[in-house]
């Protein structure tokens, strides 16, 4: 019995952590937020991404992957979320986990040693405009080898070299950015530590990958929600720092019970979701019999958790929580995008209702 | 990662299984089998079953084989937990002092008490009861006023405890006791091992909202307790309290989360043969929302388990982590009896024996989690513990 990550997965976590620190801290994601006119895709972090690997880990050893797991992956998606790190990193591991599951030989080693060495951005293109995301409402139909259709929110779209879209049957293809009657068209977004985009293939050829629409959703799901856990675990952290120096009425804020018992539930909460996204992870990639169940709960949890850490980190930080200058904001929206994206609280928990009641 | 347990353990799982099945009469698993038994009948059933699973090996599981115990993993008394829940093995009788009493006199206790209270709990030759809370002394435990003046020869002890937990049927009881109350609150304070039979002792049962007279009061009138009784060092029952206490951390919820899970499951079941709005009540998205969100926190306090073991078996230091295990079970368990009771509606609320004798389980269970966030530390006082001891929140 070992629930915990190993040694060498701390070490990643560390790894990852210190190099954001000294690196890429604050100023650099503020820069980035700012920039909103900017590609949000910082050339040194992509450089980095490829250098130390966070590009390769599940990327098998016959393509210059390090052939790790998601579990591996959801250490540095915590790290991610944890400093609100902005870049394809997620969109990129997530095209490169569909070529992986579904994708031929040939194409995985068309494709994934580009991945490894950060030399394409991909992205997820299966979200239908109006916003269905699952298979049934899938961004594009199919007609003799070429796709048709328009997905929406589709992040780093404009610096995408490939997108993973999927039909209706459930089915994943790619399709490469330049090829004819693909348009990409840039949306704005509350959380600027993305990019959004409308892609629109009209006729576009594609090449189909296979049927595993599901297992590449696992992944997005558990990849998310460890986002969300450090996003939270981070909220959290620096909202018990703030309040224990904080004075108000002579005393600091963190004494006051009202504060202590959110603050203290919100703890335990976040404990849950960080059990709940590491199993989620692990049950995936071992193939557990409660994997299924164990992502809808991972990715539930997050969800609820994150926007109520993000939420209490603005309530009791006072007015300079709600100014542009503190970085507060860029947790709380961060976290309520990814919160819908691949099912929010609810959409899972009623997923989770059906396998009581099946 | 890896949540298999090893041979050994599994090992222990089948045995424990074969034992269970093989010993654990069949018409208990009857419906309403335990309810329809008269309530003190079924504590001797309880009693005499728990004794004879004891002779045959299966109790003080994680204890050293010296003092009786089984010898056995962390991860053993996990999984004990978890099959005798699954078995439908009743909870023990003598919960306070297997869980506190006797790992603490394990610590603090003289060969002699070792060599009799361990076996006599064990065995079920003694109930133990536990004397803490007071009328003026609940989760700020400390203001305690229950006197022993030294005479001499012997304690004489006076005062009042409250809500012990089966105090009718207390042999013995481990109280915290003022010896001296010119000493700073906490500094004069003693924990005395008391006959419930002896002269002066006076039990009267409290009767709770599930009509149970689990818990009572004990009177102490000029008891004489012998100088001997005492567990640990004069005036530092405080210490000795805080590290009784101290034993219900690490120990995993594996047992809640199994008992817990299949409440669930049974509440599922209701749902889909009752009818809301004119649709099955399995329908309602409201309810399906509870439903999903009660077994998000269901697994996640099984997942929290597991953490646990882990860090027991890694012999990490728990600190103040249980307070969040109970914090996660007593009242994710509230939500769940309340969600029973929104989809049973109004035929929940509907008895059919005399005086809530013939309660059906999970009504017993709806009342029930009503107390089980404020026994064992107030939700409001784990939250205060979380906040300072976890989170270093300023007092």
């Amino acid at each position: 019995m070992y629930f915990a990550l190993t040694d060498e997965q701390r070490d990643l976590g560390r790894t990852v952590r210190d190099y954001l620190a000294d690196r890429f801290g604050p100023e650099q994601v503020r820069a980035v937020y700012e920039d909103a006119a900017g590609d949000g895709h910082p050339a040194e972090l992509w450089k980095a991404c490829a250098e130390q690997g966070w590009l390769a880990v599940t990327v098998p050893e016959q393509y210059d992957g390090l052939g790790l797991g998601l579990l591996d992956l959801a250490v540095i998606a915590r790290a991610w979320g944890a400093s609100t790190i902005p870049g394809p990193w997620l969109p990129t591991v997530l095209g490169g986990e569909a070529i992986r599951i579904a994708g031929s030989p040939e194409q995985q080693a068309e494709w994934l040693p580009k991945v490894a060495a950060g030399e394409v951005v991909l992205s997820i293109a299966t979200r239908r405009e109006g916003g269905d995301w699952t298979a049934a409402g899938a961004a594009c139909t199919e007609s003799g080898g070429t796709l048709s259709g328009t997905a929406a929110q589709v992040e780093y779209a404009a610096v995408a070299d490939a997108f993973v879209t999927a039909t209706a049957d459930g089915r994943l293809w790619l399709v490469e950015a330049a090829a004819p009657g693909v348009t990409v068209v840039r949306t704005g977004g509350l959380d600027r530590t993305t990019r959004l985009a409308t892609v629109t293939f009209a006729d576009s050829p594609a090449t189909l990958l296979g049927d595993d629409l599901d297992s590449l959703y696992g992944a997005a799901m558990v990849l998310t929600a460890n986002d969300l856990v450090g996003i939270a675990r981070s909220a959290l952290t620096r909202t018990v720092a703030y309040d224990k120096e904080r004075e108000q009425f002579g005393r600091p804020v963190g004494s006051f019970q009202a504060i202590k018992h959110a603050l203290a539930d919100l703890h335990v909460a976040v404990s849950m979701a960080e059990h709940g996204a590491l199993y989620a992870a692990y049950a995936l990639d071992s193939g557990q019999p409660d994997a299924v169940q164990a992502v809808h709960v991972a990715k539930s949890k997050a969800s609820d958790v994150a926007r109520d850490a993000t939420a209490a980190m603005i309530q009791y930080l006072g007015g300079i929580g709600y100014t542009w200058e503190h970085d507060a904001h860029f947790a709380f929206k961060r976290a309520k995008r990814e919160e819908y994206a691949y099912g929010d609280g609810a959409w899972h928990k009623e997923k989770l209702a059906q396998l009581l009641l099946a | 990662m890896d949540l298999s347990y090893n041979a050994e353990d599994e090992q222990f799982r089948s045995e424990l299984r074969g034992w269970l099945e093989a010993n654990i009469p069949r018409e208990w698993s009857r419906p309403g089998f335990w309810s329809s038994l008269d309530r003190e009948e079924a504590f001797a059933l309880r009693r005499d079953w728990e004794a004879r699973k004891a002779e045959a090996g299966w109790a003080g599981i994680s204890w050293p084989t010296e003092y009786g115990g089984r010898g056995g993993t962390p991860a053993q008394k996990a999984i004990y937990d978890e099959e005798t829940v699954r078995a439908s093995v009743p909870y023990t009788v003598n919960p306070l002092g297997l869980t506190f009493l006797a790992p603490s006199v394990m610590v603090f206790g003289t060969e002699e008490q070792k060599k009799t209270i361990i076996p006599d709990l064990l065995f079920n030759r003694v109930i133990w009861c536990q004397g803490f809370s007071e009328p003026g002394a609940g989760s700020d435990l400390a203001a305690l006023s229950t006197r022993a003046e030294d005479q001499g020869d012997h304690w004489l002890v006076n005062g009042q405890k409250v809500w012990t937990t089966n105090a009718m049927h207390g042999d013995w009881i481990f109280t915290l006791v003022r010896t001296n109350p010119d000493a700073p609150r906490h500094a004069g304070i003693s924990m005395l091992l008391i006959d419930m039979h002896a002269e002066g002792v006076e039990a009267r049962p409290l009767k709770q909202m599930s009509g149970e007279s689990e818990f009572g009061e004990v009177f102490f009138t000029d008891v004489r307790v012998p100088k001997s009784s005492i567990l640990g060092p004069v005036d530092k029952g405080w210490e000795v309290a805080m590290v009784l206490l101290s034993f219900e951390r690490g120990s995993s919820a594996m047992g809640q989360y199994t008992g817990f899970r299949r409440e669930l499951d049974q509440v599922a079941a209701l749902a889909k043969g009752r009818e809301r709005f004119g649709k099955p009540a399995a329908e309602d998205p409201q309810l399906r929302q509870k439903l999903g969100a009660s077994l998000v926190e269901l697994e996640l306090l099984k997942l929290h388990s597991l953490h646990i073991l882990t860090a027991v078996e890694q012999g990490r230091e728990l600190g103040f982590e249980a307070s969040m295990t109970k914090l996660q079970w007593s009242e994710a368990h509230q939500d769940l009896g309340e969600l029973f009771l929104d989809v049973a509606e109004l035929s929940g609320q509907e008895t059919t024996g005399e005086d809530f004798a013939g309660l059906d389980p999970l009504q017993h269970s709806a009342l029930w989690s009503r107390s089980e966030t404020i026994w064992g530390g107030s939700s409001q006082v784990q939250r205060n513990v979380v906040a300072e001891r976890v989170l270093g929140l300023p007092r």
